[in-house]
Order: structure tokens, then sequence, then C-alpha cells
């Protein structure tokens, strides 16, 4: 039941696609999508848009460390205003906030047969929040991935 | 009365008694919680197996993965607290290893080069130049902004030199070393084991910190 993402095929340009789209629609700097590997416990971010680096290709998520690795073991939608403040635990459990140079994001899950599976994650690099409607546009364009997957898989 | 070596030495004490605290810990997490968990994980997969009703079996699979996630958090964070070859297998092994740690945690690519002979050094010595190099590792990550670091060891006949170098940000070195944190503590441990610690820094133009401890 995990994502065979390990190859580059023709399934993942839907994902490569999806964050571009999230990041021309939304007022975000970055955008990652992080999903189960193949084998293992381990989360990985897959893909990006907006990023400066190529850092989160190497990140492995922490499980219930950090933005991602708190979505995916909680299941529920996570978000941070004014990184590195006002966050829980320190700043070193947060290592795409650091690799990317964020100051805001927004996270919700992506479940696959209700169980949390991956994270897609809006990033600013500047202090204003994201906006409430930015959230509902982030919580849709989860779910339409949410809808790709399940019928992908 | 002259107190500074008195309280050089009491300043060891609590260190080195604070570290062996955070040893034990890591110790019995990965001994004790670590093995309890893969006992249970062993377990789950018989059970797994042995289960015919679908649903059920699909569940302790779920289960099964979840004690690997646990199993797997619980090693990473014993070798976070403390590195479990240093020991054993020495300095440059144990920063091997936390090396890879480090990578796939910040995403940082680290250069290392080791050249010499790696000697003896004592339990003390070690820990404190693997902690220094961790504080300077962790300060790439949090605050140089770069994708690539390195570390040179260099053992000589009577000194070990290192020198971690990034080519991020950089910062004023002098303002930083007046607050009372991470960079300050790591030069004043080197010098209570009789080493030294200089840091190197310019804004735009990186930062480089080079440590070096006599070898007798
Ligand atoms: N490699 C680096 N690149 C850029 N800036 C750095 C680097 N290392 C340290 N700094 C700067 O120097 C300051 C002091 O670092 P130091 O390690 O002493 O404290 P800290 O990391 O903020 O706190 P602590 O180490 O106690 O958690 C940091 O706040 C940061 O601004
Ligand atoms: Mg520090």
């Amino acid at each position: 039941m995990e994502f065979n993402l390990d190859s580059k095929s023709k399934e993942e340009q839907p994902f490569k696609k999806a964050c571009e789209y999230v990041l021309d629609e939304m007022n975000g700097d970055f955008v990652g999508l992080a999903l189960q590997n193949r084998k293992g416990p381990d989360i990985s971010w897959h893909y990006a848009a907006g990023n400066r680096n190529d850092k989160y290709k190497r990140i492995t998520v922490r499980y219930g460390k950090g933005i991602a690795g708190r979505v995916i073991s909680t299941g529920t939608p996570m978000k941070i205003e004014g990184f590195p403040n006002n966050i829980h635990g320190k700043a070193l459990d947060y290592p795409i906030m650091l690799a990317e140079n964020l100051r805001c994001a927004f996270a919700v899950p992506i479940q696959f047969k209700g169980v949390p599976k991956g994270v897609l994650l809006v990033g600013k690099r500047t202090v204003q929040p994201i906006s409430e409607s930015d959230q509902h546009k982030i919580l849709d364009a989860a779910k339409k991935l949410e809808k790709e997957l399940n019928s992908l898989i | 009365m002259n107190t500074q070596p008195l309280k050089n030495n009491i300043s060891s004490y609590i260190i080195q008694t604070h570290e062996e605290e955070i040893k034990r810990i890591a110790m019995e997490l990965h001994e004790g919680v670590g093995q309890s968990l893969s006992s249970l994980f062993s377990g789950m997969q018989l059970i797994e197996t042995a289960i015919e009703q679908p649903a059920m079996r699909i569940y302790a699979g779920d289960m099964k993965q979840l004690l690997e996630k646990a199993i797997q958090e619980i090693r990473l964070l014993a070798v976070e607290l403390h590195p479990p070859t240093l020991t054993t297998f020495g300095l440059i092994s144990a920063i091997k290893s936390y090396m890879k740690i480090y990578t796939s945690t910040y995403g940082i690519e680290v250069e290392m080069e080791n050249l010499g002979i790696e000697s003896q050094i004592s339990d003390r010595d070690s820990i404190t130049l693997f902690r220094v190099c961790q504080e300077a590792l962790v300060n790439i990550a949090r605050y140089a902004d770069t994708t690539k670091a390195s570390i040179l060891f260099k053992w000589e006949k009577s000194m070990l030199l290192i020198m971690i170098k990034d080519s991020g940000k950089g910062f004023e070195v002098e303002a930083a070393m007046n607050k009372l944190s991470g960079l300050a503590a790591m030069c004043e441990r080197m010098h209570l084991i009789g080493g030294n610690c200089t840091i190197f820094s310019k804004e735009d133009h990186g930062t480089s910190i080079e440590i070096s401890l006599p070898l007798y």
C-alpha cells in the first residue's frame, strides 16, 4: 500500500504539476509534497516547487517531528506562524523550514484509505501568515491529490 | 586565594556527570525500551501471518508499521543523545555515523576528510570533540543557509586539528561570543580539556571553526 515513487514514471506528473499549481494559485513561496516511501517507515519530500535548493530531496522526515512528521502522526493540518518563534519543540526539529528559510507554513495530511501517508505543505519566506482562504485552497488541493493517489494505486 | 583551578575542576566534573547521565539514558532507551519494542515487533509479525481475516490482518500490519517507526525513533533518539560507537570505535567512526543522520535530517552534505592516523584519545576528550563538532554542524543547519559543509581531521604527531567549514551566511563572531550560548560553551569545553577553539566568520563569507587538541 505504499507509493512507488522511486522510479521516474508517468504517474509522477500529477504530483509535480499539483505542486506547481498550488504554488501558482497561492501567495506562497514554497510548496512541498512528502510521501511515505515504498519500503520502511520513512517519509520524504518527493516533489517541490519554489524551492531554493535541493536539500528537501535529502531530508527524511522524522515521524512525529517537525511539521510534516506531526501532520502525518496526528492526521490533522498544522500551521506555523513566525518561525522559529511559536513552535512546539526546537527549531532544529523543523528541517524543511530551515532548509527553505520559511517563516510561515500550512501543512495538511494526504490520506490513503483513511491513513495519513503524505503531507502537502505550503510555506512563505515572509512573516505574514497564510490566509484563511489560502488554507482552504490548500485543503482542497490535498483532497484532489488524495483522489488521484487513491485512483492510481 | 586563586580559585580558578578549582572552578575548572568543578566545571569538568559537572560536564562529565552530565555526559554520563546522557549516556545512561541513551543506553536505557536503546537496550531497554528499544529491545522491548523489537520483541513486540517480532511478535506482531508472527501474529500478522497467522491472522486469516483480511481486515484484521491489515490492522496488524499497520500496528507493525507503527512499531517499526517507534523503534527507529528510539534508535535515532539514543544515537542523538550519545554516539554509541564513540568508546568502541573512536571519534572518526562516531562522526561518520552522525554525519549520515545529519545529512538525512537537514539535507546538508558534509564532505569529510581524515588525514593521518587516528590515535587513541580518552573518553572525556573524545566526547568533548564530538560535542564541539556536533554544535558546529547543528549551527550550520540552523543558521548558515547552505547546502554543503566540510569537516577535516588532521592527526599530527602531537596534535589533533579539526576544521569545520561552511560557505554560508556567516556572522559577526564577537557579538555572538558575548552571548552565553553554544559557541562560547564549545570554546570553554575545549579549554577545559587543554585544547583550543577559534572561530572565523564574516557576513556572507561563511564560517570556519578550528579546534586543536594536544595529543600525548
Ligand atoms: N555556521 C554559522 N553560520 C551563520 N551564523 C552562525 C553560524 N554559527 C553560529 N551563527 C550565529 O552565531 C550565533 C551564536 O551561535 P551559538 O551556537 O553560540 O548560539 P545558538 O546556536 O543561537 O544557541 P545554542 O547553541 O545555545 O542553541 C547564532 O545565533 C547565529 O546567529
Ligand atoms: Mg548553537
